[in-house]
């Protein structure tokens, strides 16, 4: 999964390079008309493909296997006869889903910042605001928004734990968590319900590029991490009364 | 049997905590804030003493005028620059948060932030930057240095002292002025002067309030409230407000490597909301009436064929015998079928009248 997610960039970039014109400002994916002045702006772009479907899609895989995979496998039984304890197991594979979280992302930027260095200049970078900063800060950049992409995820990650323990069918709890998180942002994309949107667990998913700005605007990075660290309560203890009350029959 | 129950409580709990902690922080921000009683005279001086320059802070808009979402339709047309008029209608009438920096009479900088993208306006000494991430275009706009304090800013989203600053010199004998209960805003007291028309048939506006910093006198937030609405149809105002004096390098813009950069000569622009400021001679329309009922005529063309021909503008707008109406809750706009345009605060029988005349 992590390889398909280093694709990404890969192709966007290889698109861009193999493309007679340059991409027009305003056009396509943001970011995108940026890429042929510098490769750095690869792993930004990759990112903003990604968010959308494709990391949600594996998070969404990775946690929904986390205990429906074992329960299927039968190992679960095995697991809990060690005396582990369901909370700690738990709590084990949910740093197992924010870990994956994390190299998910690292993946899609490292990939996109490396192929971006390979086939195009690399400079100072351009930020939202206009200003430019040296390389060794855009990387800094690039981590700071790596890190805040890794916090967007955790959420879903809580909520496919959660419906991970409904179900000994992982492929099910994969696809609840996924549809969930289409779900999500398509109600996100509904004017109609705006006093719901900033109770969505993607409504900042996007808005990661305010780490770009300069100086960085804060705010939103605050505000997601809040909004994660609710739903990762909310889930977590979910799936704790689920998981601590559940017979193991597999 | 209780205790599979009792694994459960976290659950209960939690989700109960965050509920509550989602109810009561709004609440907080509403608490009752007692300040030393003031006459409106005396708000309103306190407006005038402010001499507080430097600030920096974020400033959100909100538009509720009952028109269509300009904003997520034009991004998805992409149309390559140019379209001064509808980005400035957009930043009007959208929703938008910006972040303002202000050190001085010369030195202002206004970050609108766009998801995925962001609009500037840098002023410093006699150099304008407008700055569109989205376009990738830098505009240098340069100011001649006898018209320094008084350029045209084509398009910025005013700071609340600016808009005040225009409702303050439209109060006359047609304006109740009170001052409303103390209020707080970005986590600074502040007194609410409240200016309501005197006549309620004559204008759409219900009421404009004004929130003055109680230590500074900058005014902190601007809300128009229509006629019969209790909801602000438009509201400005610091979300955060810092008044310390920001970073000098923040005022420095270069245009970045590969990015357009146009020069442009200043413009001769009419003012945009079109006043009475009498300093605009070549202003084409004519102005009728004063204070909350005034009607704005633009002559015959005034209205571009391709937008009254659009399918949009039809949607939009409602047929009257003289041509369209474009009604929204502050603003109603009357476009005759030969092009004259009236715009005005006020009931369109008013418009209607103003075409029968004219």
């Amino acid at each position: 999964m992590l390889l398909a997610l280093a694709a990404v960039p890969v192709l966007i970039a290889v698109a861009v390079r193999l493309s007679s014109s340059p991409p027009e400002p305003g056009r396509g994916p943001p970011f995108l008309d940026r890429v042929t002045q510098n490769g750095l702006f690869v792993s930004i772009t990759a990112l903003v493909v990604c968010i959308p479907l494709f990391l949600p899609l594996t998070v969404g895989v990775v946690a929904g296997d986390t205990i429906a995979g074992e329960a299927n496998l039968g190992t679960l039984r095995y697991l809990l006869v060690v005396p582990a304890g369901r909370v700690r197991l738990l709590l084990v594979k949910f740093a197992g889903a924010a870990a994956f979280c994390l190299a998910a992302t690292l993946t899609v930027v490292a990939s996109g910042a490396l192929i971006g260095a390979a086939l195009f200049p690399v400079g100072p970078v351009t930020l939202l605001s206009g200003d430019t900063i040296s390389v060794g800060e855009s990387i800094l950049r690039s981590l700071l928004v790596a890190g805040y992409v890794t916090v967007s995820l955790l959420g879903l990650s809580a909520i496919g734990l959660f419906i991970s323990t409904l179900t000994v069918v992982p492929v099910g709890a994969m696809a609840a968590t996924i549809v969930l998180s289409v779900v999500a942002q398509v109600l996100g994309a509904l004017p109609q319900f705006e006093w719901l949107h900033p109770w969505l667990f993607s409504h900042y998913w996007l808005d990661f590029a305010d780490l770009l700005r300069q100086p960085i605007a804060w705010t939103s990075f605050g505000d997601n991490a809040l909004l994660q660290a609710g739903y990762a309560a909310v889930f977590g203890a979910l799936a704790y009364g689920r998981f601590v009350t559940k017979d193991i029959l597999s | 049997m209780t205790r599979v129950y009792l694994r459960w409580v976290p659950a209960a709990v939690v989700t109960a905590v965050i509920t509550a902690g989602a109810l009561a922080v709004p609440l907080q921000a509403g608490a009752s804030v007692d300040l030393p009683d003031k006459t409106p005279q005396e708000v309103l001086e306190l407006i005038g003493d402010s001499t507080k320059d430097s600030l920096s802070g974020t400033i959100e808009q909100t538009s509720n005028l009952g028109l269509p979402d300009l904003s997520a339709g034009g991004s998805a047309g992409g149309s390559a620059g140019g379209d001064e008029a509808a980005s400035a209608l957009e930043l009007l009438t959208g929703d938008h948060t910006a972040r303002v920096y202000v050190d001085g009479h010369d030195k202002k900088r206004v970050q609108v932030m766009d998801r995925m993208a962001e609009r500037d306006l840098i002023i410093n000494g006699y150099d304008v930057w407008l700055w569109d991430s989205k376009e990738n275009t830098a505009t240098h706009v340069a100011v001649p240095p006898h018209d320094k304090g008084d350029f045209p800013k084509p398009g910025d989203t005013p700071t609340p002292a600016e808009l005040a600053e225009k409702f303050l010199e439209a109060v006359d004998p047609a304006t109740e002025v009170t001052v409303d209960d103390d209020t707080e805003v970005a986590g600074r007291t502040a007194y609410d002067l409240v200016l309501t028309p005197r006549s309620s048939e004559d204008t759409l506006v219900g009421s404009v309030s004004i929130a003055v910093d109680s230590e500074t006198g900058l005014p902190l937030r601007v809300q128009v409230t229509a006629q019969g609405e209790t909801e602000p149809a438009f509201l400005l105002e610091f979300t955060e407000l810092s008044l310390e004096t920001p970073d000098a390098d923040i005022f420095e813009f270069e245009p970045p490597p590969g990015a357009t950069v146009k020069e442009k000569e200043l413009p001769e622009h009419p003012s945009k909301d079109g006043k009475t400021d009498g300093d605009h001679d070549d202003f084409p329309g004519e102005v009728s009436g004063s204070g909350w009922d005034t009607v704005i005529e633009l002559p015959a063309g005034s209205a571009p064929a391709e937008l009254t021909e659009s399918p949009m503008f039809a949607q939009a707008t409602e047929a009257v015998d003289e041509g369209a109406v474009l009604s929204t809750t502050l603003l109603n706009i009357l476009i005759t079928d030969d092009g004259r345009v009236y715009v005005g605060s006020v009931p369109v029988e008013r418009l209607q009248s103003a075409a029968a005349g004219g």
